[in-house]
């Protein structure tokens, strides 16, 4: 009987049942790198994408499939594809939709690892990217050439916390043929579903709150399966025949599938960013309580928000479902649930007064990541961009007094608290 | 490979190898709002062992145009009029629901083609109700998403698919949405309004074979076994899924329809 499971239930289920032969409850770790074949032929037809099934595990493995099953489940997706991080991800859609002389639009606003290798590396292949402000859909229209292969943007960008209109941009890329790709890490598909929304391919990082608690890293390529790549001129390595299994058309052969395959069968046979069984196994114990994280991850920000407004200490304060957030009316629209677990603020004091909180905060934790289920902080101006002027760190939408915080799941009083002897200790520097 | 047939362009997947027509060619007729993707596994592994494969997509079903048929004998006549364009000299037909009724109508009217016929999730009547008649005429794509649902197992409600990171839901709702819009409700009219199946059930004379499913709500098992009652000398198998076989149980299908082949030689 079909039943057509709501999101918390796929959580927890989604893409395994017990095991038949033990009785398994939970996902076992397939930690293996190979597969017995019961017969030639059967490895034959493994090889030629004649059936699904499992090879080498930098192709695919049981327990990856497992997760990579729920996280196309959780999204609506067509398919999906895990690998070892997050930039993994971003490189093997880039990868294996564009080629040398194409180019790409995307959001000027990001995390500075996407802008590295779209600004940097790619155009050393012959890939180059123009950057436009992620909150002006005409000028991503106007920045699209006849050699665009795609749009790519944050919904929810890292560090700035813009919101991307991801439906309106939708309809610019549908009209023109061009998949709409975004960096959903910090929505999740709890908060937000990009496929509902028009865009075509989803990248994550699973490290962050999928995962949740700090422990393994990872990344997921999720395909909506709703792209037409049926234009041999434009797509040539996807719809027209590809040097792999004798000119293989991933298109005409794999339908929505076809970008899926193609990745597995070029850029995780060519580049090898497989993402290892534990790791794995360790993602989908994260992704079982999503729903209930992210519940408390959005009611601890929005609590926190309220008290950093209202501090003396606290000069500005920025999260997407604050009314003074530019974008607020976005994501109201686009994401109901709450807009994420990331807010920043400006303490009074600049450079060092954002230093001397930092180290003087003893709960929330000081380091470079975001998404665990404990509260995580960082102060850009002294530590990732500490080379950087005050003008130069303008420029790229940070300023020297910003912290960058990441609420956690305790108790909020207690951060609340912990909060307190970091703005006791800049009182005592402004002094 | 895509062709102009009848003024329309009609494709026509052959599992990634060329058409030999001089060679024994297993037809693969696809379901209601289906097209050939809906063989992804069956289509390359045949072809690889060295079948001859062509899996049509209906006209405007998949990547093929033109105008879709509006009863079970105007697919068959398509279908044969495709067979005799392609100059096909022996022909095994492999149909998936609506694709049985069409196997049969194409053996109750162009036998001579026909070595053998398989029916998967098949019966000799496929029923459609109202609601979902109407529903594939007002708003086709909600029809799709509720055919999808209701016809996989639990695997398609819980994403358990043997081909790694593959969503059924996800893919079928996709695959689905390929079609021309007017598709789905042709094919469901086609279905409703097949009246002749027992009368071609009993008309086959060639080697069968019936793939069922325990789990299906699409052409119930019950449906199915008082189907192959009336086939002649009809090999049957139920496998343990819901009605989408192909894509549910490929490995166990495949292993069935190859022994069933072998034993034509």
């Amino acid at each position: 009987m079909s039943e057509n499971y709501k999101f918390d239930t796929l959580s927890l289920h989604a893409g395994h049942i017990p095991d038949k032969e033990t009785g398994s409850r939970a996902v076992p770790i397939y930690q293996t790198t190979s597969y017995v074949f019961n017969s030639t032929e059967e490895a034959a037809s493994l090889y030629n994408m004649e059936v699904g099934g499992h090879l080498y595990t930098r192709i695919s493995n049981p327990t990856v499939a497992a997760l990579e099953q729920r996280l196309a489940a959780l999204e609506g997706g067509a398919s999906a594809l895990a690998c070892s991080s997050g930039m993994a991800a971003m490189h093997l859609v880039v990868s294996a939709i564009c080629s040398n002389g194409d180019h790409i639009v995307a959001s000027s606003k990001m995390y500075g690892a996407n802008i590295n290798l779209l600004q940097h590396t790619m155009p050393r292949f012959g890939v180059k990217t123009d950057f436009v402000n992620p909150n002006d859909p005409d000028a991503i229209e106007r920045a699209i050439k006849p050699n665009t292969k795609l749009v790519f943007g944050e919904v929810i960008g890292n560090p700035g916390l813009d919101i991307m209109d991801v439906p309106e941009i939708a309809k610019i890329c549908n009209s023109k043929n061009i998949p709409l790709v975004l960096d959903a890490t910090f929505n999740t598909p709890y908060l937000m579903q990009p496929f509902k929304h028009g865009a075509n391919i989803v990248v994550h990082s699973l490290t962050k709150w999928l995962g949740g608690h700090g422990i393994a890293i990872g990344g997921a390529i999720v395909n909506g399966g709703n792209f037409d790549w049926g234009d041999k001129d434009k797509f040539p390595t996807i719809s027209g025949p590809h040097f792999a299994l004798g000119g293989i058309s991933f298109w005409e052969e794999f339908g929505p599938s076809a970008l899926i395959a193609k990745i597995r069968a070029e850029g995780m046979y060519n580049f090898g960013p497989s993402l290892s069984p534990t790791n794995a196994f360790h993602l989908m114990q994260g992704i079982e309580t999503l729903p209930l994280r992210m519940k408390k991850h959005i009611e601890n920000t929005h609590s926190i928000s309220d008290f950093l407004v209202n501090h003396e200490m606290v000069e500005w304060v920025k999260h997407p479902d604050l009314e003074t957030h530019p974008d607020h009316q976005v994501a109201k629209r686009i994401l109901p649930k709450g807009s994420g677990s990331i807010v920043a603020f400006g303490i009074k004091g600049g450079r060092e007064a954002g230093k001397a909180f930092i180290e003087s905060v003893q709960l929330a934790s000081h380091l470079a990541n975001v998404g665990d289920a404990k509260t995580l902080l960082i102060h850009p101006g002294s530590t990732t961009h500490s080379h950087l002027s005050s003008e130069a760190m303008k420029e790229g939408g940070l300023t020297d007094d910003m912290i960058r915080l990441s609420v956690g799941l305790e108790d909020i009083d207690d951060i609340k608290k912990d909060f307190e002897k970091g703005f006791k200790a800049v009182k005592k520097l402004n002094k | 490979m895509i062709i102009t047939f009848k003024g329309a362009k009609t494709y026509i997947g052959t599992g990634g190898k060329s058409l030999v027509n001089t060679k024994r060619t297993l037809c693969f007729l696809h379901g209601s709002g289906q097209n050939h993707l809906s063989f992804i596994q069956q289509a390359r592994f045949f072809a690889y062992k060295g079948y001859s494969v062509i899996v049509p997509d209906m006209p405007a079903h998949g990547f093929s145009d033109g105008n879709p048929c509006k009863s079970i004998k105007e697919n068959a006549e398509w279908i044969n009029d495709l067979l005799v364009e392609l100059n096909l000299k022996e022909v095994v037909v492999i149909g998936h629901s609506q694709g049985c009724l069409v196997a049969l109508e194409l053996n109750r009217i162009f036998k001579s083609f026909l070595k053998s016929v398989i029916f998967v999730a098949g019966s000799n009547k496929i029923p459609v109700n109202q609601f979902l008649l109407d529903l594939s005429k007002d708003n086709p794509q909600k029809a799709s998403k509720m055919m999808v649902t209701w016809g996989h197992g639990i695997d398609g409600d819980l994403s358990i698919n043997k081909w790694p990171g593959h969503s059924h839901y996800g893919e079928g709702n996709n695959i689905m949405c390929m079609n021309k819009p007017t598709a789905l409700k042709h094919d469901l009219n086609s279905c409703n309004d097949y009246l002749d199946g027992i009368d071609a059930s009993k008309k086959i004379e060639v080697p069968t074979l019936a793939v069922l499913a325990k789990n299906d709500q699409m052409t119930p098992l019950k449906s199915g076994l008082k189907f192959v009652e009336l086939l002649k000398n009809c090999e049957t198998h139920i496998l343990d899924c819901g009605h989408f076989l192909p894509s549910e149980r490929p490995m166990e299908l495949n292993s069935i329809i190859n022994s069933f082949l072998l034993k034509l030689e």
